[in-house]
């Protein structure tokens, strides 16, 4: 266990009053980037970055992480109270959370995602403690065929489960892999797919896409459907804040499995959109309460926020022991740890012990500081909730419109976002999903390069995935997944094959 | 009054004239699956290919009165459409008007109008929200966290 | 000490003459934006936080400096930025050799000659990088291997540097290498150290800690001479101790990429020569030495007709290769 005496090492690094107030300082910070879309991680750690060169190399990383974690749980919240994920990997929270919410719990909701996220995180950071070499070897095994093994997985635990119509499904997901597909070919370096329009040489962003989708969308279905006519009802209530965190545990296997998932994705390059994605697939095919996700179960909150925290801390380890940077947050720090003095790389767990070990103490107290403020701010965003409409709607319409422009300071994505507004609705009323779209938008070039690139090293052969034992299980895994559903549908056909057409017709009511 | 039949085959259209535009395009970068790889153009047009099947599929299928379709017929009534129109015209014009105006004066402007024309709010807290909105944005994105967002065509013209 | 007082004591003599326009150069007057061609945390992002760092700390300008990152399209989304904001002197716009390359390869819409050349200010290195374990001690052995082997050599981006150098390596050195694209130095550096790679060309600070942890070695640096000898690396190797290519027998006798800033088309003479000089008095400062030396590049200062000298005859060379290669855009 020397790992262990190295921990507590650590955390007389970490636990001193002025460490502890850098933490507050970081989370608070974090929490306040991460609520408002537009704003990320990113932005803070690049403007607090000059500040820290003057700091101990501990102290600035210290800093610079509590606000990643503030973000972290900051990023949920306009997911579950406006239907606006501001980062890829809180769009899962948002089918669940947001009914939840606009059902008149938006405490609830918002303190589930908290406690479940800090299980996710620590359980994160518990495997980085007792398996950080072994997880580096792992994360070495993985070529470009692992890579689109991954991917495949993901999609594979997402696809093919929902009420939508099939054919729609699988138009929504193409129309995703078509987006994700616009601007350079990393593969080729060619353009691609930007319709005469120069700027979209840049691709077109998630955060736009995304925005629209979720955000406008959403607000013309409300408009519609004259929800707007009774504010929710949220009174504050600190005691549910505790009840909540309190009948977390009786979701325990959920959560097991999903910090399990979590970390997966998170050491294997999957990351935590597709951890947070393949969690809530999973969750929705084995939950008891399956069919009910996407009315505001607890469980489809639990589920993608554990996994998408579990796989965000996990991801740091392959940042720090390999040097690729998991996200843009990573990579600003990684800028940062060059510009003190430090490389990321296998020997900094050698060379920089007090570094490394001062920073995995800090994930434990940072997390714990972070969950501690996040809930306390929870009534305050639940109060959100009671702005009438008429009021919230265009301040709604405003930080979608700011959110889409900082994203590149283009006007073309202010443009773009309210065209995707348009389709979001045209959408959802006619229960098109929107899920595999996003998924599709989000890890689809990268399925895409991954898989020309095993192309490339087999000179054109599928067999590379069958080439080793890692990536067959994989892959068969993924093929597994893909087909359960349908052997269910069959299985369920053969026995009373009349209800079946039935049933269908009813489930187009709850789509994601 | 918009039916469900109309909207399913307007997306319909929407969706698979892209596919098109996505098949077009992709053939400017090649297709093919060679020893040498995968070329560029192969999986975009193959989602092209997905996306304008997908699309006449659902087209058929929104134009052929199907039992599970059926239920409802009218998909936007009128009151809705007023409701919807509501809310997306001052948006598409607050968006329009951000290249002449400048983000904080179209966005100020924006809650001014929504808030106190169809008499919302009282013409001063109406003000009141405008100008807190714009300061808000000036103070978190410009002040604290420098990122600039667009001052308008105006501004620039009056020296801004 | 003393230098950063008369840069300051400079500085608020330039702004003061800045309030009388007939005697001064052109001074700005409003935030100046730094555009960096790559996202956060990428090499050229390194380069427009440190510079900004610099100017803020000593003063340089009294205006506040935003940097701004455009990295979409491989760079292109910066540059077509920059062509889009043409005599706007408040852009600067930070890249690679980038600028005159993507042009001729791929259909971006825009090209160097839409810009205005400032100054090339650092050279990063290339080196020829194998695992830790492979068999081969020296270029020539690596070379004999690869000519009856298909060996995969992994790099940055597709048709961009990495691959040019690639190419000119099965050219001189009569060999057949896959080259496998993919997003940045440091993800090539770690799938050569998963052993899903023979190869790569990285730059030192890509594959710096790597190198530190025994993944794997440098065999040979692509430049005339060895690399000055700094701080020990391993255990018992720096940088000055890997040996030329040409010392080696593969015949590439200088690449290297320069880190370049520039200026939207259109701008005055008065505006270009003000960031000139502002460029210049940031390679005195001790700052900018310490961040060459961490991230192990060159220090170079090339403007005006060496400039586009440089220019010309990178663009001749990378013409010829990618010509041999049919990738030239029609």
């Amino acid at each position: 266990m020397d790992n262990l005496a190295e921990l507590l090492h650590g955390f007389t690094i970490a636990v001193t009053v002025p460490h502890l107030a850098l933490m507050v300082v970081g989370v608070l910070l974090g929490i306040l980037v991460g609520v408002l879309p537009g704003l990320g991680a990113p932005n803070g750690v690049s403007l607090l970055l000059p500040l820290t060169f003057g700091m101990q190399p501990v102290s600035a990383i210290i800093l610079l992480s509590s606000m990643y974690w503030g973000a972290l749980f900051g990023g949920s919240v306009t997911s579950i109270l406006f239907n606006i994920p501001g980062e890829p990997s809180s769009v899962a929270t948002t089918f669940d959370g947001y009914p939840m919410a606009r059902d008149g719990r938006p405490t609830t909701a918002l303190a589930t995602a908290f406690g479940s996220a800090a299980i996710g995180a620590l359980v994160g950071v518990i495997l980085i403690t007792f398996l950080a070499s072994w997880v580096a070897e792992v994360a070495l095994a993985f070529g470009p065929a692992e890579y689109f093994a991954v991917y495949f997985l993901a999609f594979a635990s997402f696809v093919g489960m929902g009420g939508a119509a099939p054919i729609k499904t699988v138009v929504a997901l193409a129309i995703g892999f078509a987006i994700a597909a616009i601007g350079i070919d990393t593969v080729s370096g060619s353009v691609r797919l930007t319709m005469g329009v120069d700027e979209l040489v840049k691709g077109v962003s998630f955060v736009v896409a995304v925005m629209g989708l979720f955000g406008i969308g959403e607000l013309l279905v409300a408009v519609e459907e004259e929800f707007h006519a009774r504010a929710v009802s949220s009174k504050i209530d600190w005691a549910e804040v505790f009840r909540a965190v309190g009948r977390l545990p009786r979701h325990g296997v959920a959560l097991l499995r999903s910090a399990a998932i979590g970390c997966w994705m998170g050491i294997t390059p999957g990351g935590p959109t597709a951890a947070s994605f393949m969690s809530y697939g999973i969750a929705r095919r084995f939950s008891r309460r399956g069919r009910y996700f996407g009315t505001g179960e607890v469980e489809g909150i639990i589920s993608p926020e554990t996994a998408d925290h579990a796989a965000g801390t996990s991801a740091l380890l392959p940042m720090l022991s390999l040097g690729i940077p998991g996200s843009a947050t990573a990579a600003v720090m990684m800028g940062g740890l060059m510009i003190w003095g430090l490389n990321p790389g296998p020997m900094l767990f050698v060379d920089q012990k007090d570094f490394v070990w001062g920073l995995i103490a800090s994930m434990y107290v940072g997390n714990i500081v972070a969950v501690a403020l996040v809930l306390l701010t929870v009534p305050v965003f639940a109060a959100l909730m009671r702005i009438p409409f008429v009021v919230i709607a265009p301040l709604i319409v405003i930080i979608c419109v700011v959110g889409a422009y900082s994203v590149s300071n283009s006007y073309l994505d202010v443009v773009m976002m309210l065209g995707f507004g348009v389709v979001g609705y045209l959408f959802k009323k006619l229960f098109y999903p929107l899920a595999p779209l996003v998924l599709a938008i989000v890890i689809g070039d990268k399925a895409e390069d991954a898989f020309r690139q095993s192309m490339l090293m087999s000179r054109g052969s599928l067999g590379i995935f069958f080439a080793n034992k890692l990536v067959t299980c994989l892959i068969v895994a993924g093929i597994a997944l893909l087909l359960l559903p349908l052997v269910l549908q069959l299985a369920r056909l053969w026995r009373k094959p009349a209800s079946a057409a039935a049933e269908t017709t009813a489930q187009e009511k709850v789509i994601i | 009054m918009i039916s469900r039949r109309t909207l399913e085959l307007a997306t319909a259209i929407l969706t698979g004239g892209f596919g098109v535009a996505v098949v077009v395009q992709s053939l400017d970068n090649g297709i093919g699956w060679s020893s040498a790889g995968v070329d560029a153009g192969t999986f975009p047009f193959l989602t092209g290919i997905i996306i304008v099947v997908g699309s006449l599929y659902n087209l058929v299928r929104g134009v052929l009165p199907v039992a599970t379709l059926a239920n409802v017929p009218i998909a936007i009534t009128p009151i809705e459409l007023r409701r919807l129109a509501g809310l997306f015209v001052p948006a598409a014009i607050f968006v329009a008007a951000i290249p002449l105006a400048g983000m904080y004066v179209a966005s100020a402007l924006y809650v001014f109008a929504v808030l106190a024309i169809p008499r919302h709010q009282s013409v001063p807290r109406a003000l009141t929200m405008a100008g807190a909105t714009a300061f808000a944005l000036y103070v978190v994105f410009e002040r604290a966290f420098q990122v600039s967002l667009p001052h308008g065509a105006l501004a620039a013209a009056l020296g801004f | 000490m003393g230098r950063t007082s008369i840069f300051s004591l400079s500085a608020a003599v330039t702004v003061l003459a800045g309030t009388m326009p007939a005697l001064a150069a052109w001074q700005p007057q409003k935030p100046i934006e730094f555009v960096a061609t790559a996202g956060p945390g990428g090499g050229t992002d390194n380069l427009a936080r440190a510079v900004q760092n610099i100017i803020t700390k000593h003063k340089l300008t009294e205006q506040p400096i935003v940097v701004v990152n455009k990295g979409g399209g491989s760079g292109a989304e910066g540059y077509v930025y920059g062509k889009a904001s043409a005599g706007d002197p408040y852009k600067v716009i930070f890249g690679t050799s980038n600028a005159w390359q993507q042009p001729l390869v791929s259909k971006v819409a825009f090209n160097y000659t839409d810009l205005t050349p400032v100054a090339a200010m650092a050279q990063d290195e290339f080196l020829l990088w194998v695992k830790q374990d492979a068999p081969y001690k020296n270029a020539g052995d690596y070379l004999k291997a690869a000519a009856s082997g298909e060996f995969k050599m992994g790099g940055a981006q597709s048709k961009d540097t990495d691959e040019v150098l690639t190419r000119m390596i099965e050219k001189v050195g009569k060999v057949k290498l896959t080259y496998i694209p993919f997003k940045s130095g440091a993800e090539t550096a770690v799938q050569l150290a998963g052993g899903h790679l023979d190869s790569h060309v990285n730059n030192p600070s890509e594959s710096l800690g790597q190198w530190r942890g025994g993944t794997q070695r440098p065999l040979c640096v692509f430049s005339p001479k060895r690399l000055p000898q700094g701080a020990k690396v391993t255990a018992s190797e720096g940088w000055g101790d890997v040996p030329t290519c040409v010392e080696q027998g593969l015949d590439i006798k200088q690449y290297e990429q320069p880190r370049t800033v520039w200026l939207p088309g259109k701008v005055t003479p008065d505006q270009a020569a003000f960031y000139v000089d502002l460029m210049k008095k940031v390679q005195a400062t001790p700052e900018w030495k310490d961040y060459i030396e961490k991230t192990s590049q060159v220090d170079t200062f090339l403007t005006g007709a060496e400039f586009d000298k440089f220019i010309k005859e990178d663009l001749e060379h990378v013409k010829q290769v990618a010509g041999e290669q049919g990738w030239l855009v029609k």
